[in-house]
């Protein structure tokens, strides 16, 4: 069982660090920043794989760092919720759920393919 | 809880409507009941409801005692407030537009009737948390000869944390008491920090470590309404973050506490007692010399 | 016989509803409730946000295309991200204040000696100002997403 400093400043270090990856993660959707006149062309077929194939690895870290940070803070919340009655269902439920998704955000870096 | 002087003495309307919420454990029937009072300036909400135990409805129970804000017995939830009943001014809850004041027993706390709450959880969390100096030689401890030496400053810094009086207001307030059991409470916290900053305390290490759980600090979501409530002014939102802060910096090696007092003492030096004069004869059976003698130690386990 | 009390307590309902009491002088109450609420959503989306941007690695890039074809000005998908967006704003923004606040113990005034009104230092320490900041950025940033959204 980890302590629960341990497992709190697992969660602030997380939010620090989604900090400065959300806001590179907001900031690339301007539209100016990427030459493009609207929102939506910033999410074009082209300028989404560049930046896939491109910052890859930046992308996976914001992945895990922010479902560690979610499902971390979503398990207090519910255990507080329920009375810390349910304890171990809740935390394997947890864990099944960020190996699902943690997996899921792998392979579409690892998978993806130019489009045309 | 702020004061507002201008609020506090002002004329209250002449008839307040006191809504009661009334709870009977024998049926177990729940209901509100209104009585008018009349008012008069300076009339706080505890004397309101005295007055209305005495002329109207004798069976409404309450628990009070000191009537001045000292003792902490009259918690209760004013107008959605949890306020102390013997400060709360009728003048501050009640208005001409609106002479109506709500009176329900304090959220939080198991209802025993009326008005009447159940400190038992509370005060066994407030016990567990060891609300007392601990040193690691027992027997200067337990003999009293001794004192510490503490700076005016060092006093200065848990001061405002000894104020409490224990009425519950914080731990009624707390959401995240609302929702789960297995948090300590404003209270207990506020109490945990109070002896890991008192520099005549030897046990920070183990009261570091023994609210390293669930139920520690770190379920507090800083809502702030503890230190919004609380009658004395005692801040234990604060002290939960700082309690927080230190518990992570002394996992990660960070924290050490800045001194430990030293003990100071005896206080009382022990002189020979001059003989008595001849003209004084002691009475039968009694030693005049008895306190003199050494006396008796029990025994006590250490505790750190 | 003792009686038992009957249990008072307003359940998980006090932390997604700041007038279960109402405390005067205490917004810290309300960005409580709104840091859960915000935090638990932001949790759901990002399941959604992840399975979504997988599709083209699964299926390729048709639907891709074609979804974004369709979706300038005020439609679904430029909604999902107008509430994406403010959720999360505000969940990182009150976050950089709860940082200071619970993490590093800053921003909670110092302990003082009682006098009146009684104000708690933590309620007057430059965690309240920030707090207050956290509100007006929101609602700058939150209509900026929507502009940047819907107009441009």
């Amino acid at each position: 069982m980890v302590s629960a400093s341990k497992r709190l400043l697992l969660q602030y270090v997380t939010a620090i660090l989604l900090i400065f990856l959300l806001t590179w993660h907001l900031v690339i959707r301007v539209p100016a920043l990427r030459g493009v006149d609207t929102f939506m062309e910033t999410l074009s077929a082209k300028l989404v794989y560049g930046e896939i194939s491109s910052y890859g690895v930046l992308l996976l870290v914001f992945a895990y760092v922010a479902l560690l940070h979610g499902f971390n803070g979503l398990r207090n919340v519910l255990l507080e919720w329920t009375g810390g009655r349910y304890s171990k269902p809740i935390t394997i439920i947890i864990v099944i759920l960020f190996i699902v998704f943690a997996s899921l955000a792998t392979y579409t870096v690892v998978g993806i393919t130019p489009p045309g | 809880m702020s004061f507002d002087p201008k609020a506090a003495t002002k004329i209250p309307p002449k008839k307040v409507t006191f809504r009661i919420k009334r709870f009977n454990p024998e049926e177990d029937r729940e209901w509100w009941e209104d009585y008018e009072v009349e008012t008069y300036r300076g009339m706080t909400v505890l004397d309101a409801l005295l007055k209305i135990k005495e002329e109207i409805d004798h069976t409404i129970v309450m628990r009070y005692s000191c009537r001045m804000g000292v003792c902490g017995s009259c918690g209760m939830t004013i107008n959605g407030m949890p306020r102390l009943a013997c400060q709360t001014q009728v003048a501050e809850v009640a208005s001409d537009g609106k002479p109506v004041v709500t009176v329900e027993p304090l959220k939080n706390h198991p209802v025993m009737r009326d008005l009447l709450t159940d400190f038992t959880k509370f005060f066994d969390k407030h016990r567990r948390v060891k609300p007392y100096l601990l040193r690691k030689d027992v027997d200067e401890r337990e003999t009293g000869d001794y004192e510490y030496e503490m700076l005016p400053e060092e006093h200065y810094n848990i001061y405002e944390y000894t104020l409490c009086i224990a009425c519950g207001l914080c731990y009624s307030a707390c959401p995240v008491v609302a929702s789960t059991d297995r948090f300590l409470g404003p209270q207990a916290l506020a109490y945990v920090w109070r002896y890991v900053a008192d520099p005549r305390d030897e046990a920070w290490k183990e009261r570091l470590e023994m609210i390293d759980t669930d139920e520690g600090p770190f379920s507090c979501h800083y809502a702030a309404s503890c230190s919004a409530v609380c009658p004395k002014m005692v801040d234990p939102g604060a002290a939960i973050q700082r309690l927080r802060s230190a518990l992570i910096k002394y996992r990660l090696g960070l924290y050490k506490k800045k001194r430990i007092s030293k003990k100071v003492g005896p206080m009382e030096e022990k002189k020979p007692r001059k003989d008595l004069p001849p003209e004084a004869k002691p009475v039968d059976g009694v030693d005049p010399w008895a306190k003199d003698q050494e006396p008796v130690k029990i025994p006590v386990e250490k505790l750190i | 016989m003792a009686l038992k009390g009957k249990e008072n307590k307003p359940g998980w309902i006090a932390s997604i509803n700041p007038w279960v009491l109402r405390i005067v002088n205490n917004p810290e109450r309300l960005a409580f409730v709104l840091h859960r609420i915000t935090g638990v959503l932001m949790a759901l989306i990002i399941m959604a946000h992840i399975y979504v941007t997988g599709i083209p690695a699964h299926t390729g890039w048709e639907a891709w295309i074609e979804e974004i074809q369709n979706a300038h000005g005020i439609t679904p998908v430029t909604l999902y991200f107008f509430f994406f967006a403010g959720i999360a704003w505000f969940h990182g923004l009150n976050g950089i204040r709860l940082l200071l606040v619970e993490f590093l113990g800053l921003c909670i005034g110092e302990p003082e000696k009682p006098k009146p009104p009684y104000i708690a230092p933590s309620l007057k320490g430059c965690q309240r100002k920030l707090l207050y900041l956290v509100f007006a950025l929101w609602a700058i940033l939150w209509i900026l997403t929507g502009y940047i959204l819907f107009v441009a």
